[in-house]
């Protein structure tokens, strides 16, 4: 469970804690940029970081196709996963914070399964064919899924750990075989959503981006309103009462940020699984259990984690790659059963 | 997370009397509504066939396109969703009684997800339609396997059991999507069919090997009844007499997950029946004893038939697969429970 660092007293101690933070803040944001130079250098085909230079400075030839490769597929593509890496991380931590609970993302909330059952359901009866159309649909689905999710665990009284992701489990089930059934009902629909549904950052621009930004910006704005009273919310609601902390209404608002955040994530780049849970963990293992250094924490982290992900799906079946979604859930299946096994403990 | 499961050995004489008297007029309830629902099912459809001639064709006499629908195509269908859905609900119980915890089931801890990775890989090798429901065991028990490695120590803790369940399902789903995304649109849809559950196409030979099994693995949970009943009583009893709870536990999990695994086999993960049917039986019957056992299969057998008949003839909607109509049945199901189990839960444990 979550734990909050006293304040220290002033003097060297502090200091150095400062400093140590400090050097970690820009420890990560050297591996952020490790993974953005990587997102753009490597692929199915790869370009030398100078070209790379060349191509971000203007200064490359018009006929260079690595140039070109670059500024037209991999900036939008980097663009895009370090955008929804960060919301994604972001979302995790908030919603691991406000309900106390360890395992509380995204996924675990059905906010994944809510967002593909609206964009199969739409594909299926309008006709769609572009992941651009799919955004408002998608942020419809999240939004009745997510608030579903919660009401149901409300309605079992205290926001009970196992209960939420129980419940969020539950209706990510039903979805999920709404989904099915539609797909097997109509061949047409299957092909056309199979490839958005396993989560992606290819073959979208930056026109997928820019619908679901003010949900991000409002949604980031929210977070970090709110991260504050986050820690005094980790004491348990009582406490927090106590503290001067009007919990209903943090609650509220953390969920909002919350969906906004996930919602504009998943619109974009499709139901990518793990990010949120994951990124909130190894942060909090970095930068320690305070909402205020844990925030921007995860907005780093939690797009490290996507970008590098997507790399590695580009890189491990060459020419052709695997879907970001798929590596995320490849490789955060393993860390949920340990997370699972330690929480249990 | 505990229930109290009263255990039937203490129950005072009279009131085991009572409740063995209404559990018999249940089953014999159940036993007419599932030979009603098997004549609905023989007997409806395209051709019409009046029941009674309906049955003679299932036995070959009668004329030749009677018997070949009902051969053919219908009676497989009523008899896979049948067993299943009996092999579906007492594993459930099964489940539930071995982990005290009335959430517990095949599709929770993600055997029956296995199931589905199992079967749609070796369509993804292009190996034949006959092998599909050996693989779809296979993953079962593969799903097991790395259950019991991560979660596998006490009994107690059924939170983690569940998580770990969802992650397990979460990482075969993902090598799920993986191959889904990777076929052609057709083999897509036949991978698909086999992530919901259902019934189509259904061959007689799955019939008589999956029957066959499941039919001696409920024969071997009815023997072992009184083991469970034992281990009820809590470890330090069962120890007392003479049981060793923790080898006991583990040999009637293994055939809990081997009978959820050959149920899956037959007709994909279809959801929700082994979680509701013991629940419905416990609500009905009072505390298990064999017979209850013996409800809970029946039940499930109805359940799962009646749903296969739902989708077919009442809806609107041809092909819906049997597992969405029942996860559709089953979710309110399981979160009345969660609530009802919560309220008095939040007071006493925190």
């Amino acid at each position: 469970m979550l734990r909050i660092d006293l304040p220290a007293p002033a003097g060297p101690a502090q200091r150095s804690l400062t400093a140590r933070r400090t050097l970690l803040f820009a420890l990560s944001l050297c591996v952020l940029l490790l993974c953005l130079a990587a997102s753009l250098a490597l692929g199915s085909r790869s370009v030398p970081l100078s070209t790379v230079f060349d191509a971000l400075s203007g200064s490359a030839k018009p006929t260079d196709t690595g140039a070109q490769v670059v500024t037209g597929l991999r900036v939008p593509r980097t663009v895009l996963g370090l955008v929804v890496g960060a919301a994604l991380g972001a979302a995790g931590a908030i919603a691991q914070g406000a309900t106390r609970n360890p395992l509380a993302s995204p996924t675990t909330l059905g906010i994944n399964a809510g967002a593909s059952f609206a964009v199969v359901t739409a594909v299926y009866a309008l006709h769609l064919s572009q992941p651009v159309q799919y955004v408002w649909f998608a942020v419809a689905g999240a939004t009745v899924a997510a608030l579903a999710a919660h009401a149901m665990a409300r309605q079992s009284g205290d926001l009970d750990p196992t209960k939420l992701a129980l419940g969020g489990t539950v209706l990510a089930a039903v979805l999920t075989s709404w989904t099915s059934a539609l797909m097997l009902f109509s061949r047409r629909t299957l092909d056309e959503a199979r490839f958005w549904l396993v989560g992606s950052l290819d073959g979208r621009g930056l026109e997928v981006l820019t619908p679901v930004l003010p949900l991000l910006v409002l949604g980031l704005v929210l977070a970090t309103a709110v991260s504050p009273a986050l820690n005094a919310l980790a004491l348990g609601d009582e406490a927090a009462q106590a503290l001067g902390v009007p919990v209903a209404r943090i609650r509220a608002t953390a969920g909002l940020s919350v969906v906004l955040l996930a919602a504009g994530a998943v619109a974009a780049a499709g139901p990518v699984a793990f990010v949120g849970l994951a990124a909130p963990h190894l942060c909090r293992r970095v930068f320690g259990n305070d909402h205020r250094l844990l925030l921007p924490g995860c907005l780093i982290g939690g797009a490290i984690l996507l970008l590098a992900a997507d790399v590695t799906g580009r890189l491990v079946i060459r020419p052709s790659e695997l879907e970001v979604g798929i590596v995320t859930a490849f490789l955060g299946a393993p860390l949920l059963a340990l997370l699972a096994r330690r929480a249990a403990r | 997370m505990t229930t109290t499961i009263t255990s039937p050995l203490r129950a005072p004489g009279s009131a085991r009397l009572r409740q063995r008297r209404r559990t018999l007029l249940l089953c014999l309830f159940t036993l007419a509504l599932l030979v009603t629902l098997t004549a609905v099912g023989l007997s409806t459809g395209e051709l019409s066939i009046p029941p009674l001639t309906a049955l003679r064709a299932l036995f070959g006499f009668g004329d030749s396109g009677d018997v070949l629908v009902v051969q053919q195509f219908r009676a497989p269908r009523v008899l896979a969703a049948l067993i299943a859905g009996a092999g579906l609900a007492v594993s459930g119980a099964l489940l539930q009684r071995l982990f005290r915890n009335p959430l517990a089931s095949p599709d929770v801890v993600g055997v029956t997800g296995g199931a589905s990775f199992g079967a749609v890989l070796l369509l993804a090798l292009g190996a034949s339609q006959l092998l599909v429901p050996l693989a779809a065991l296979g993953g079962g028990l593969i799903a097991a396997g790395l259950l019991g490695a991560f979660a596998w120590r006490s009994r107690a803790a059924v939170g983690r059991l569940v998580l770990v369940g969802l992650a397990v399902q979460s990482g075969l789903a993902a090598a799920v999507n993986l191959m889904i995304v990777r076929f052609p649109a057709e083999l897509a849809s036949s991978a698909l069919q086999w992530t919901t559950g259902s019934l189509y196409g259904r061959t007689w030979t799955e019939i008589w090997v999956g029957g066959g099994t499941i039919t001696v693995a409920l024969t071997a949970v009815l023997l072992l009844d009184r083991r469970v009943a034992v281990l009820d009583l809590g470890d330090d009893s069962a120890g007392g007499l003479g049981l060793r709870p923790d080898r006991a536990r583990l040999q009637l999990l293994l055939l809990a997950i081997t009978l959820a695994s050959l149920a899956a086999a037959l007709t994909g993960p279809v959801g929700f029946v082994a979680l509701a049917v013991p629940h419905l039986v416990r609500f009905l019957a009072g505390p298990p004893t064999p017979a209850t056992l013996a409800l809970c299969g029946l039940l499930g057998a109805v359940l799962l038939l009646g749903a296969d008949l739902t989708v077919l003839h009442l809806l609107p909607i041809a092909g819906l697969p049997v597992g969405a109509m029942t996860a559709t049945l089953g979710a309110p199901w399981l979160l009345v429970l969660m609530i009802r189990q919560g309220r008095p839960m939040n007071r006493s444990t925190r």
